[in-house]
């Protein structure tokens, strides 16, 4: 499903934030990302969200290589990944509802449809209650289900995370976990980057490791931090 | 025989209209999305009434005047098309010219290209005329002969400033006739007139031109300051597969309405100064027996509301592709 072949990003600054990296994911796989914050996390979920395109080598989803899409095919490619972002990225003025819509929106879905899915997809996160709400009136575990919601209402093919858990007490973190254990059971392939030791501790799942762009370990070897 | 459900209606089977279902559900989840921007754009400026009158306004006034001008000119030019009928050349036939002669260069004056109608006035009507007219009627029994000649009037076709040079060949082609004495004409003022249009229209085009532009370039600091103040949306639909043109839509829907309700307003603008000047140039009309074309009338108006959306979403068009292209999710 994910192949990263050899791909390194090197920035206009001369900061090298990806080198050599090669692995890849099969569908309906399970992983963390970890590594320090720097480490190149964010950066390889931005190569997998075509918000930066690599310096040199290949990223191949579903044996599409990435290089080859042009501008115009980036949110058709977008539509087949959902994101669960650090700060959530919801948009204030707008209803828990609408931020869940929007994914089903931008792809012309008929009102009918979207209901029916936003709907489906916030009990999934237990949160149909809420769907009038603003996200500011939302606690954080709540804003970041939302964030979750938004990033599967569309049925993506792949799911990335960035620091998912990041401010959200253990008991809140395994619901969130739980939650992409679900996903991954329906053969959604979910990919999260954290540095957070005890949530990858007390799951067993494939780790891989970052250390100045490049992958230092990669296997499902879980505790011993 | 084609199946019937209860109602007796004809059914058809499924799957030959799976495709045109789904097309169909497409199409109106396209069209139900147009609608809710168009209704999200009307909101978004509706919350903000000052800020929307202003630009409104603003582009109202830039809409009206040029319009009003253009109306003033056209008004003026229906006036003069009143006065065309007055562009006369009086052509004096040489006295010892016989009637034959006479016959001769009436035919030839009907004949010259450009002539609209020629009218004969003998030597002795002439006569009769002036005694009438003048009050000198018994003096003049004192004279031998008729002192008047015969004359012809001709009215050439004046409409523009064009034909009145026609008009001048007209006369030139007169003064060679061989039995014409004088030709007298009286255009001058004409001439001036026609260049007053002209100059007047040229005006209509340059203001309107220069305006134009302002409300181009207004609209499009409005729709500029929008997407600013809409960045961190414009980020999130892009990263969850929204298109550019999913991403403009707004925008230019924005700018649609904002040039429409301008065009409108100046519109309204222009009827209120008509009504309000309307008893003064009904005077000037019947003083001068003119029809004259005043208000826009519907196709005007419909144009203004047309030059109107198109400065709108051109403007808007304008801001948005200089401006989205710098918000990518970073």
């Amino acid at each position: 499903m994910i192949c990263f072949d050899n791909l390194s990003k090197r920035y206009p600054s001369g900061f090298e934030a990806l080198r050599n990296v090669s692995f890849t994911m099969e569908a309906g796989e399970m992983a963390f990302l970890t590594g320090h914050s720097g480490a190149g996390k964010s950066t390889l979920l931005k190569m997998l969200m075509l918000m930066e395109r690599p310096t040199s080598g290949n990223l191949l989803i579903n044996g599409k290589n990435l290089n080859r899409l042009s501008t115009a095919q980036i949110p058709m490619y977008r539509r087949q990944v959902g994101v669960v972002f650090q700060n959530h990225q919801l948009l204030l003025d707008r209803t828990v509802f609408e931020n869940v819509a929007l994914p089903l929106q931008v792809s012309g879905y008929p009102a009918v449809e979207i209901g029916r899915r936003v709907r489906a997809a916030l009990d999934g996160v237990g949160l149909l209650d809420k769907e009038r709400e603003r996200p500011m009136t939302l606690s954080g575990g709540e804003q970041q289900r939302v964030g979750i919601a938004r990033a599967v209402v569309h049925k993506p093919r792949i799911l990335l995370a960035d620091e998912p858990t990041g401010n959200l007490d253990p008991e809140l973190s395994s619901e969130i976990m739980a939650l992409f254990r679900r996903f991954q059971s329906v053969g959604v392939t979910v990919l999260i980057a954290t540095h957070d030791i005890s949530l990858i501790n007390r799951m067993q799942l494939r780790i891989m490791r970052l250390e100045d762009g490049g992958l230092t370990d990669d296997g499902a070897t879980y505790g011993g931090y | 025989m084609a199946a019937t459900d209860k109602n007796g209606r004809e059914t058809t089977p499924r799957g030959a209209s799976g495709q045109n279902i789904s097309f169909a559900h497409r199409w109106r989840g396209y069209k139900s999305h147009h609608r809710a921007t168009l209704s999200d754009s009307l909101t978004k400026m509706l919350r903000e009434p000052m800020q929307t009158l202003m630009t409104v306004l603003v582009i109202a006034i830039a809409l009206t005047l040029p319009a009003a001008l253009y109306l003033t000119v056209e008004n003026v030019k229906a006036l003069g098309s009143n006065f065309e009928s007055s562009a006369q050349i009086t052509v004096y036939v040489k006295r010892q010219a016989n009637s034959t002669a006479i016959e001769t260069l009436a035919g030839q004056l009907d004949a010259m290209p450009g002539v609209i109608s020629v009218s004969f006035i003998s030597a002795e009507q002439a006569l009769l005329e002036f005694k009438a007219l003048s009050g000198f009627g018994s003096a003049l029994r004192y004279l031998e002969d008729n002192p008047l000649p015969a004359v012809f009037l001709v009215q050439p076709l004046v409409t523009d400033q064009a034909s009145l040079a026609q008009a001048e060949t007209i006369i030139a082609g007169i003064r060679e006739l061989p039995t014409v004495d004088a030709v007298q004409i009286d255009m001058g003022w004409l001439q001036r007139l026609h260049s007053l249009i002209e100059m007047g229209q040229k005006l209509v085009l340059a203001l309107g031109f220069t305006l134009g532009l302002g409300v181009l370039l207004l609209i499009g600091n409005t729709i500029r300051l929008s997407i600013q103040s809409r960045r961190d949306e414009i980020i999130v639909i892009k990263l969850v597969g929204g298109t550019n043109s999913y991403v403009r839509r707004p925008f230019l829907y924005t700018g649609l309405l904002l040039g429409l309700l301008g065009a409108l307003i100046a519109s309204i603008m222009l009827f209120s100064c008509l009504m309000w000047l309307s008893s003064s140039v009904e005077t000037l009309a019947n003083l001068y027996q003119s029809n004259i074309v005043w208000g826009l009338g519907l196709m005007g108006f419909l144009a203004l509301m047309l030059l109107g959306a198109t400065l709108g979403s051109g403007g808007a068009w304008f801001a948005v592709s200089r401006h989205l292209r710098d918000i990518e999710p970073r």
